[in-house]
């Protein structure tokens, strides 16, 4: 017990204390005051609270709302959803900010907003300042909505990023953080505008658009809600990868300085990390809360404290965008140095996966012994592209191992020679751009 | 179905897998589980029952650990993939859904006759009506399945189960004959000459290994086929009276064995007594058997060998009397052999005593085919690759060839005789009918 302060899992953001980087996002887990409550109590440092609506349109979620894409025996690896902003009076989401605040005074509370004119922007960030809300979020993602100037649509237009932005600084004192969408290609671009528009952080990614599944029996696609699917927002695990990428994108941008909060795919203490060593000193979650509840932040919590002691880092800010710096176009890649798998065959099991993925996707590097049900492996023909590994049952049964200097995989084989006087090419002698690796 | 998927993704979908190598009716797990993984349900399905026309039963019935699942390569990361259980589920999802695995094949003018609706029989029948042969199962009891209606106990494999395999090979055109024994002299080699241009025998062994050959008729002692098949009949009813509170003694140490005593558990009996004249490891019944068994409270009498039935005035059974073993020097199976310890006999108490010592040929079932080769047990000799006995035209498989084996064991028997039995009718000469 005496080791409980010799790390410090706590971070600033936007000039507010996070006990942790873990928070809520936007979402049906932060939907009333009663759900985050009990979050707060297993452990979160904050929430964004599910978006709020002026009560000027009424809001009504289709249903079925939600649609999972299971992989294999594996449920939910990713989750399609068509949700709406929050579908509660915007009094009743006020009465639970107040109680939030006068309950968990130390956890911070970012209203998230999303408004369809300079006016609405206006008026919700300043009912959101009025009660108790530590910062906002600008809900410049949300993929449902349909009418141009709203959600996603504004995301994409990068002019309105920055106007709304303005108009929400120009209202209220508090933190702003502009929620970007992954719908595009380049998220610096939107978020410079964002910052442009005075916004003190970036969070991203909203939900990847996507369609996860369509009905064999009927082709809707899903989720079916009544005879009518539409491509929607996607997230969970299967999108971590995108999600990365536009938060390191963005922590290398160089004009772009305003802190990250990270979003997209995190469940594990070791999803959360790679966000943080990539760039957000915050992080959000709520696929990983919609498969297994509020309980996985404690795992979160003790995980990276743990491997804080391990690693001797004393505090949060101190892994912060600690991996950037390996992180390169890959034009920086020394060709010079090239490896190859190694095989431990004393912990083999002799499925022979490795035999099948070598042959048909790899270099046809490996010979099967089939009497004692064995890889054998030919390191010349090893391409290291480790396929073989990665379908290994086996942890840390196949390595990478660097070869000698002079080492380099041997060519494929050609069928017949013979042809070789029939092939009609002449070499390209063109000049180009001094560069092959793609 | 989420169990069976989640179970296939556990598979490491191996190169020349070691389970498919180690299903005597090549079966081929490896195939189906990776169509499951693939969500060809379907194909999977398909997979079975070409190659197992019995695969449902198999699935259950099969002693996965000792065949399929012993060298499967799951193991070295922690346990055998449960192939047995994957193979049930998909059969019984092709019923569910009413998949139809088969496809009308041309019909071919020959006539086969099977003797015996027993595994052996079904799985040579469905695999020659595969094949487009006119086929005709005699079966003697009233209704077709053989051991596997009449000898396993329905705990461990249900009726209704039998009946959707058997509702599968009628739809391949078999013709059921029930209540038709092909028995008496030359019954069987007479069929060649009643418009069947092949017979493949499957009778199985339904005469039971006595301790008293001699005192057939003790009220309370049964043999285990006799016992078995009154559990799955109309006399269930009456047998259960019998039971209930009583005190029931098993002989024997095989699967059957194990039938008899969870069964006779089940049904309320006071106390059952398994009395095996050697050790527990020694038993040839499964492990899982033995240890179900344990658990339905059954009482394990080792190394105790029965002698004499114990009778009263009446002629009723008081018990049975046994002696003390030890084990010696190993036999020629290598099984150290059983030796009793002198004068250490004793009474066990018991209201009744079912006897599962193993089963042999019918008493002169060879007189029903008498050119046919038997052993001296009256077991048929064959050609394993092809099922052929001495008579041209005459196959065999099964337990009459075996000696008592598994059900796999039955289907593999049956397949092959029925390639065997496909290529002798293509190779014959055109019969007169074809001819005009």
């Amino acid at each position: 017990m005496t080791r409980q302060h010799d790390v410090d899992l706590s971070i600033e953001f936007c000039g507010k204390r996070f006990i942790n980087p873990f928070l809520l996002s936007s979402s049906p887990v932060s939907n009333s005051a009663e759900m985050v409550a009990r979050a707060f109590d297993a452990g979160w440092s904050g929430v964004v609270f599910k978006t709020l609506n002026s009560d000027r349109l009424p809001i009504i979620h289709p249903s079925p709302r939600m649609n999972p894409l299971h992989y294999g025996g594996k449920r939910m690896v990713a989750v399609q959803n068509v949700e709406q902003i929050s579908d509660r009076p915007l009094r009743h989401n006020l009465m639970d900010f107040l109680y939030l605040k006068k309950q968990y005074p130390e956890r911070v509370l970012i209203s998230s907003i999303m408004g369809f004119s300079n006016d609405e922007w206006a008026y919700l960030a300043k009912v959101s300042e009025d009660n108790g809300a530590d910062m906002l979020e600008l809900n410049f993602s949300c993929p449902h909505m349909c009418i141009e100037g709203s959600g996603h649509h504004v995301g994409k237009a990068f002019d309105l990023i920055e106007k709304f932005t303005a108009t929400v600084k120009q209202t209220v004192s508090i933190p702003v953080i502009a929620k970007m969408t992954p719908n595009i290609t380049d998220m610096t671009e939107p978020a410079l505008f964002a910052q442009k528009g005075g916004a003190d952080a970036i969070s991203a990614i909203n939900t990847v658009s996507g369609i996860s599944d369509v009905g064999l029996d009927d082709w809707v696609p899903r989720p079916n809600v009544f005879g009518v699917g539409a491509i929607s927002g996607t997230s969970g695990p299967a999108i971590r990868p995108i999600g990365l990428r536009f938060i390191a994108d963005m922590a290398q941008c160089t004009g772009l300085k305003v802190p990250l909060s990270g979003i997209g795919g995190i469940e594990t203490w070791i999803d959360a990390l790679h966000y943080i060593l990539l760039g957000a000193s915050t992080v959000q979650v709520t696929t990983g809360i919609m498969h297994y509840g509020y309980r996985i932040v404690e795992d979160m919590i003790e995980g990276l404290r743990d491997y804080m002691r391990e690693r001797k880092v004393r505090c949060l800010a101190d892994l912060l965008g600690g991996a950037l710096k390996h992180l390169k176009t890959t034009d920086h890649f020394d060709l010079n140095r090239q490896g190859a798998t190694q095989y431990d065959l004393e912990r083999c099991v002799g499925c022979g996966q490795c035999y099948i993925v070598c042959r048909d996707a790899g270099g046809q590097a490996i010979e099967w012994d089939a009497e004692n049900r064995r890889p054998q492996l030919i390191q010349d023909k090893c391409l290291s592209c480790m396929i073989c590994s990665f379908v290994c049952p086996v942890d840390g049964l196949i390595t990478f191992r660097e070869m000698p200097p002079d080492w380099r995989p041997a060519e494929a084989p050609i069928m017949d020679e013979g042809l070789a006087a029939q092939v009609r090419m002449e070499p390209f002698t063109k000049e180009g751009p001094d560069e092959c690796t793609c | 179905m989420t169990q069976a998927v989640a179970e296939a993704d556990r598979c490491l979908l191996c190169h020349d897998a070691p389970c498919s190598r180690g299903c005597p009716a090549d079966t081929d797990p490896a195939a189906f589980i990776r169509k499951l993984r693939f969500r060809n349900l379907t194909g999977a399905v398909r997979t079975i029952k070409t190659n197992n026309i019995l695969g449902g039963a198999c699935g259950v019935l099969c002693p996965t650990a000792r065949l399929c699942e012993k060298a499967c390569s799951a193991s070295g990361i922690d346990r055998p993939i449960q192939i047995g259980r994957i193979q049930r589920f998909l059969v019984e999802h092709g019923w569910e859904r009413g998949f139809q695995v088969f496809e009308k094949s041309s019909p071919r003018p020959e006539k086969v006759a099977v003797v015996g609706s027993g595994p052996a029989g079904l799985s040579c029948a469905a695999e020659l009506a595969r094949n487009g042969f006119a086929v005709t199962v005699f079966e003697k009891r009233p209704e077709p399945g053989g051991v596997l209606r009449y000898g396993v106990v329905s705990s461990r494999f249900d009726a209704s189960f039998l009946e959707k395999e058997l509702e599968d090979i009628r739809r391949l055109g078999v013709q059921f004959q029930c209540r038709s024994p092909v028995e008496g002299p030359a019954a069987a080699e007479r069929l060649l000459q009643e418009g069947y241009e092949a017979v493949f025998l499957g009778p199985g062994l339904w005469d039971a290994h006595r301790l008293r050959e001699d005192r057939p008729d003790i009220k309370g002692v049964y043999a285990s086929v006799d016992y078995l098949e009154a559990l799955s009949g109309d006399r269930l009813e009456a047998m259960a009276a019998q039971i209930c509170g009583r005190v029931v003694a098993v002989v024997g140490g095989g699967s059957v064995a194990m039938d008899c005593v969870t069964s006779a558990a089940q049904l309320g009996a006071a106390d059952v007594y398994l009395v095996y004249r050697r050790s527990f490891g020694q038993m040839p019944a499964e492990e899982d058997e033995r240890i179900e068994a344990l658990r339905a409270g059954v009482h394990f009498l080792l190394l105790q060998q029965p002698i004499d039935f114990a009778v009263d005035d009446a002629g009723r059974l008081k018990g049975l009397r046994l002696v003390r073993t030890r084990l010696g020097a190993p036999d020629n199976s290598g099984r150290r052999t059983p030796e009793t310890v002198h004068g250490s006999e004793w009474l066990l108490a018991a209201d009744m005593v079912v006897e599962a010592i193993g089963n042999r040929a019918e008493k002169g079932s060879s007189t029903w085919y008498p050119h046919v080769s038997v052993d001296r047990k009256q077991q048929v000799k064959v050609d394993p690759a092809t099922g052929r006995t001495s008579v041209d035209g005459i196959f065999a498989g099964g337990d009459i060839v075996r000696g008592p084996s598994l059900v796999v064991n039955a289907v593999r028997d049956g397949k092959t005789a029925a390639a065997a039995i496909k290529e002798y009718l293509n190779q014959r000469p055109a019969t007169k009918e074809e001819i005009s």
